[in-house]
């Protein structure tokens, strides 16, 4: 009930309208009067929303009170009127209750019979203007939910990402014009056809129908990169992921797609520009160390000690500039798939042995111990043995490079379950701990005072890292500064190992 | 008698290069640079090897290779491709990653140093 309740007293006597007022001014209500029904009206016109109740005399000079009834009606149907009839006449009383009078009560009343009438009216206002209400709110939430759905789809029509959703039956229910143009399938297909049947790439249909029946109950999505198009020229990274209800049962799932052609478009050029540049600047330089390759020689004459010295330096110079080449062209062989392709199955300790060997001079200069160790019953992986040469030779040359003299270098093949684990232990200086993040990044160094003198591109790890990825592996590091480093790489076994020795 | 080296390459510095190692071994040596000029050579002059460049904008190191090997006259004329890939790989190897049929007897990557490109030479003049 509003904070003040109001009472219009309707009544061409003076005695009746003071006798109400009096008797309901007693529960702190007000009340208003009117002396006949024009004047009534006109208070009613001004707020009819806060007139609780009327009581109104049905006898009255001018207009009469059925009228004023009609009237009251038709400004406002709610609106509660009690009317009170002079005398006691059963047929006006009925009448005023046809045209839509709330209650009546008759004169002669007691106070009693008065408030106890308006009290039962108050009561039937309260329960009126609370339904009211109701029925606004839900009005109004219902209209939130529309702006919300009407939001929502407008948000998604909008997006240059592809949308589909399906529900658990697989069948699409939500799609957006981007889906069905980065997919090119028309949206009237798609929308309430089943997600195997609208002409999908397939490789999104295996997304969908694994999110679908994921039997953990943790955020699983699933993230490939598909190629459309006969031309190989649109590339989509998909993104699909289950939805859950509230008590995590699957009930569908969403798919977006990101076009990235261009990223991928990028990429290539990239790649193809350091490859370009890197053969463009390997050719002179190649050229260069062969000239003096024939001073140091000297097939050109000879040479003052000083003149050697000078040329065997240039020499490391250039050796260093066609190394900084030759990981780069590595690199963006990886990066263009052509790297890693030769896969064979191959005997790790071979390759090891090999790429020992080959280091033991430089490790000797440097008074290094170097140690192989095997204990892997069947060490057999399905490999390129040229990036697996790399690897090794990586990661031995790091060793030697930052390992003081008289220490020593350990390689070690175990077996780990399904597993091969290869590990390259040195007491070299070490890695301090913010660097350990960011050694696998290209062109990334550690700077410090112990390697400012050390020769190297910053690409060697980066190269390891792309090798053991395409090789289905992974590669962890553990390092104590000053006390040594430990890469330790595992490799997937070869399935058929114990045939092909 | 002395023996004849053929060196084939677009690059004269390394051409130039190559001569002053083999002549300072005691080897005849001819130049040719490019792969038609190549090919001409070896069919007046008949050498003992050839050193070729793969790497030529005019004629690749490769087809050289395959119109030599093709031409009875020079097919046993041994061959030493100078490339820019890494050696310490087997002839049969390198073979299969270039993913073509190079009948090349040998390969050595550029910049050479003398004393391994003199010995591959030896080695492959004294399987003839």
């Amino acid at each position: 009930m509003p904070e003040q309740v109001k009472i219009l007293v309707i009544d061409d006597e003076k005695m009746m309208r003071e006798g109400c007022a009096r008797i309901l001014l007693r529960d702190g209500w007000t009340v208003l009067t009117a002396e006949d029904g024009h004047q009534g009206l006109e208070i009613i016109r001004r707020q009819p929303e806060e007139m609780d109740v009327i009581l109104l005399d049905l006898m009255m000079p001018g207009m009469s009170g059925m009228e004023v009834l009609e009237r009251v009606r038709d400004i406002d149907p709610n609106l509660l009127v009690i009317v009170i009839t002079g005398y006691a006449t059963v047929e006006s009383a009925v009448e005023a209750m046809k045209k839509g009078a709330y209650d009546f009560t008759s004169k002669p009343f007691t106070p009693d019979q008065l408030r106890l009438g308006v009290k039962r009216a108050l009561d039937k206002r309260l329960l009126q203007r609370e339904a009211d209400f109701l029925r606004r709110e839900r009005e109004r939430s219902l209209q939130d939910v529309a702006t919300e759905k009407s939001k929502l789809k407008t948000i998604i029509n909008c997006m240059e990402d592809g949308v589909l959703v399906c529900n658990s039956e697989s069948c699409i229910v939500l799609t957006n014009p981007a889906f069905s143009r980065l997919l090119n399938v028309p949206e009237s297909k798609l929308l309430g056809g089943i997600s195997s049947e609208c002409g999908l790439h397939s490789d999104l249909l295996t997304a969908i129908e694994k999110s679908l029946n994921i039997v953990d109950s943790g955020y699983t999505s699933i993230s490939q990169e598909l190629c459309i198009g006969n031309e190989g020229n649109l590339y989509l990274r998909a993104n699909t992921a289950p939805v859950r209800s509230d008590n995590g049962e699957i009930i569908g799932s969403v798919t977006v797609l990101h076009d990235i052609s261009y990223l991928k478009e990028l990429d290539k050029m990239k790649s193809d520009f350091i490859a370009m540049v890197a053969h463009e600047l390997r050719a002179p330089i190649a050229t260069v160390e062969q000239q003096l390759n024939v001073i140091l020689n000297k097939m050109a004459g000879e040479t003052t000690e000083m003149q050697a010295n000078l040329l065997s330096r240039a020499k490391e110079r250039t050796r260093g500039v066609l190394d900084l080449i030759k990981d780069l062209l590595d690199l963006s062989k990886i990066e263009t798939g052509k790297m890693v392709q030769y896969k064979e199955p191959i005997f790790l300790p071979d390759v090891i042995n090999c790429v020992v060997e080959r280091m033991s001079f430089e490790a000797a200069t440097k008074k290094l111990s170097v140690q192989f160790l095997s204990t892997s019953s069947a060490p057999h992986i399905n490999a390129d043995r040229n990036s697996m040469e790399g690897i090794f030779t990586n990661l031995l040359s790091n060793a030697i490079k930052y390992t003081p003299e008289g220490g020593s270098i350990k390689v070690m093949l175990e077996d780990e379950n399904s597993f091969v684990k290869v590990s390259v232990s040195d007491t070299g200086i070490g890695i301090k701990t913010e660097d350990i993040s960011h050694i696998f990044d290209r062109f990334f160094r550690v700077k410090s005072s112990e390697t400012r003198q050390i020769v190297g591109t910053g690409l060697g790890l980066s190269i390891v890292k792309s090798i053991v990825d395409a090789h289905f592996g992974s590669i962890m590091v553990k390092s104590a500064e000053g006390r040594g480093t430990t890469f330790t790489i595992l490799f997937p076994k070869e399935a058929k190992s114990a045939e092909c020795k | 008698m002395r023996k004849k080296i053929l060196v084939v390459d677009d690059d004269p510095d390394l051409v130039e290069a190559a001569s002053i190692i083999l002549k300072a071994m005691k080897y005849e040596v001819s130049a040719a640079y490019g792969g038609i000029e190549g090919l001409e050579k070896a069919r007046n002059e008949k050498p003992d090897l050839i050193v070729l460049d793969v790497m030529m904008p005019d004629k690749d190191g490769y087809t050289v290779c395959k119109e030599l090997k093709a031409d009875p006259e020079l097919s046993g004329i041994p061959v030493l491709l100078l490339t820019a890939v890494v050696s310490h790989i087997p002839i049969t190897r390198y073979t299969r990653q270039m993913g073509m049929e190079t009948e090349a007897d040998d390969f050595i990557d550029k910049p050479v140093e003398p004393q391994a490109l003199v010995e591959r030479i030896e080695a492959l003049l004294a399987k003839q």
